[in-house]
């Protein structure tokens, strides 16, 4: 089964993985205009979010900005 | 009063605001207004896949806050970089507030791994603000590596306990060629002020403000203080004594001579 592993939990997808980073976030309900996106340690710039091809096995790390001091 | 000059950069208010422990984004962006403020920190934090909140930053007007983002959460230099670059993948701008704090109880920042991540950073073409222990050569160390600032705590993040390292802040403030932002620790607004008339030349306040009653009218007061500080230090301090000097005139009293 396909999976990818998405800040640090790791997640199955029976019908196999989104083929785009957009596809996922889409799958996810998260919205693009906020987050940031690193796969496998490298960062995606999120005009790329959209060419961004995903395969089995990836580590995703999803972040947005929050309140901090 | 003279503008604050950070990175040539030029801003009308000497005082940083922090976005946490805010109960509401509109609470937040209440006391963002009323404190002046132009510069206004953030963290990087994962996506909660399963309890999407709504996005705080929405809240902020970027076309009149400077958003400076964190790197909250970092134990390393390693850590903090990886933090650094993903929020200018995020923000497209290069300022950033270097913390590196791996103390979990006093959030002490780590001297070492800041010093060796601002040097990297500084090289990366960021422009570095760092959250220090209140350590002047520290100070002077991370100025030699071009950060451009020095922000140097008055005591525990989130305590409100005001300058506990005042001696330490006055020979940071007496040597610094950069601009010297107290953060972490005031409480009060009279801390901010007893800050501002040391010299520093601006402070950052978070806890004291988002955790008040009404945010709102302690940003406000902090507004104040740190006007009336910096006013104090810009006129001049009167100088002390231990004897008292009277006020009144010392003659024609209404007695025997």
């Amino acid at each position: 089964m396909e999976v990818l592993k998405i800040n640090g939990v790791e997640k199955q997808f029976p019908a196999g993985i989104p083929q785009t980073l957009t596809g996922l976030l889409e799958q996810m309900d998260v919205n693009q205009a906020t987050v940031v996106a690193e796969i496998d340690g490298k960062i995606i710039e999120r005009q790329n979010f959209l060419q961004t091809h995903l395969s089995s096995g990836q580590s995703i790390e999803l972040v947005r900005f929050v309140g901090g001091g | 009063m003279d503008n604050l000059i950070i990175a040539g950069r030029e801003f009308n208010s000497r005082l940083l605001i922090g976005t946490g422990k805010f109960a509401s984004c509109e609470l937040m962006a209440e006391a963002i207004e009323k404190s002046g403020t132009e510069i206004v920190t953030v963290a990087l934090r994962r996506v909660d896949i399963e309890n999407e909140d709504d996005d705080m930053l929405s809240a902020i007007d970027r076309t009149k806050y400077l958003l400076l983002p964190n790197t909250s959460g970092a134990r390393s230099a390693d850590e903090a970089i990886r933090l650094a670059k993903l929020a200018r993948a995020a923000t497209g701008i290069n300022w950033l507030k270097l913390e590196v704090t791996p103390d979990p109880y006093y959030l002490l920042p780590d001297p070492v791994e800041t010093l060796k991540a601002a040097e990297i950073l500084v090289k990366d073409d960021f422009v570095v603000l760092p959250y220090i222990n209140a350590d002047p050569i520290l100070a002077k160390k991370l100025e030699d590596v071009g950060t451009a600032t020095v922000m140097p705590l008055a005591s525990p993040i989130g305590s409100n306990q005001g300058l506990k390292t005042r001696a330490s802040l006055e020979i940071i403030i007496e040597q610094a060629n950069v601009p010297v932002v107290v953060d972490a620790g005031l409480g009060l607004p009279s801390h901010a002020a007893d800050a501002m008339e040391m010299g520093a030349d601006a402070v950052l306040v978070n806890t004291a403000i988002a955790t008040a009653t009404e945010p709102a009218e302690m940003a406000t007061a902090f507004k104040l203080a740190v006007e009336a500080g910096r006013m104090a230090y810009e006129t001049g301090l009167s100088a002390m004594s231990k004897r008292a000097s009277a006020s009144s005139p010392l003659t024609g009293f209404l007695r025997e001579q």
